[in-house]
């Protein structure tokens, strides 16, 4: 196979494996906590406005791994470095 | 094989151009990204004159459009007097209002339709982000040291000697991933609209470009929130 073929495939597979960890690494991290914050919040209604706030702040920092996954995985399959 | 592999390359190189910096050589060996030069000259002048209209005629019980900004400042005093206190928020409260609005319509302003004019985000460009990041992380010691003298560097050994190595980690990575965080929501988000625009109908778009818009709210209160945090060795002692 030309060399640009099999840069490609090998491309591909990383972005699947990629995608794969990112996706479940976002998940379950943002599950964990959203579940916890909705707990609390139903524990202690009247503090709920700052329960959500903490929450989303922390599902932003959770969220940032996976988002830099992403970014190198679209950097591979549209603007890939390695191919001649 | 050799054809498609020709072909892939030639696509590749066809998609290399997803996001046009229009980068610019001003001056030999100094090169200047004109696409978010403009965009970013763009929200400054949308930001002066959202705040200088909603300042005319101040009245007391605000309506229309200075109630509306005053909504934005008092959401970041809320935030600020919370872990700042009355004395920072009279100090610098002002600067995280602007970063926050900057921000804001940074994100958002990359989601207005294709027509005539190409719409991006500054912040889809990793030197804007790094910008912000690194204005926030110096400032704490120039602010720092305007606040508290040169005692303020015993932040440094704080608790005990040996929290040094990490209070040095902790200052160098906080800038690092706040910049990677906003520039890599925002850019991910660009491309990803870029794409369903050339394979979708036009209604499909229209749903990313609607949870990009909370998106960009997130990341902007999010960045806040964290530039916030890290001012707070400055007022804490007390």
């Amino acid at each position: 196979m030309t060399e640009n073929a099999i840069i490609i495939t090998a491309c591909m597979f990383a972005v699947a494996i990629i995608c794969f960890g990112a996706a479940i690494g976002a998940a379950w991290g943002n599950g964990n906590l959203t579940g916890k914050g909705l707990e609390s919040m139903a524990r202690q209604p009247e503090e709920s406005g700052k329960l959500f706030t903490n929450m989303l702040v922390s599902v932003g920092l959770v969220e940032s791994m996976p988002i830099l996954c992403y970014v190198i995985a679209v950097v591979l399959v549209f603007a890939n470095p390695f191919i001649k | 094989m050799g054809n498609e592999a020709a072909a892939a390359a030639a696509e590749a190189e066809h998609a290399k151009e997803l996001i046009h910096y229009l980068a610019r050589e001003i001056a030999p060996g100094i090169t200047v990204h004109m696409q978010t030069m403009y965009m970013t000259w763009i929200v400054m002048i949308i930001l002066i004159l959202l705040f200088v209209f909603a300042s005319k005629n101040a009245k007391l019980i605000p309506s229309g459009l200075q109630n509306g900004m005053e909504f934005f400042v008092e959401f970041i005093e809320g935030l600020v007097k919370g872990s700042l206190g009355e004395k920072g928020w009279k100090a610098i409260g002002s600067f995280f209002v602007s970063t926050f609005m900057f921000i804001l319509i940074s994100n958002e302003l990359g989601m207005l339709p294709q027509v005539g004019v190409h719409w991006t985000s500054p912040t889809n460009d990793i030197n804007t982000c790094f910008a912000l990041s690194l204005t926030v992380a110096i400032g704490v010691y120039f602010v720092g040291v305007a606040t508290n003298g040169l005692g303020f560097f015993k932040h440094f050994v704080s608790p005990s000697p040996a929290f040094l190595p990490l209070h040095l980690l902790d200052e160098l990575t906080k800038p690092l991933t706040m910049a990677l965080r906003l520039f890599g929501n925002i850019l991910a988000g660009e491309i990803l609209l870029i794409i369903l625009y050339q394979l979708a109908p036009w209604i499909v778009p229209e749903f990313w470009v609607m949870f990009s818009l909370f998106i960009g709210f997130l990341q902007a209160f999010i960045f806040t929130m964290l530039s916030i945090c890290s001012y707070e060795k400055i007022y804490a002692h007390h």
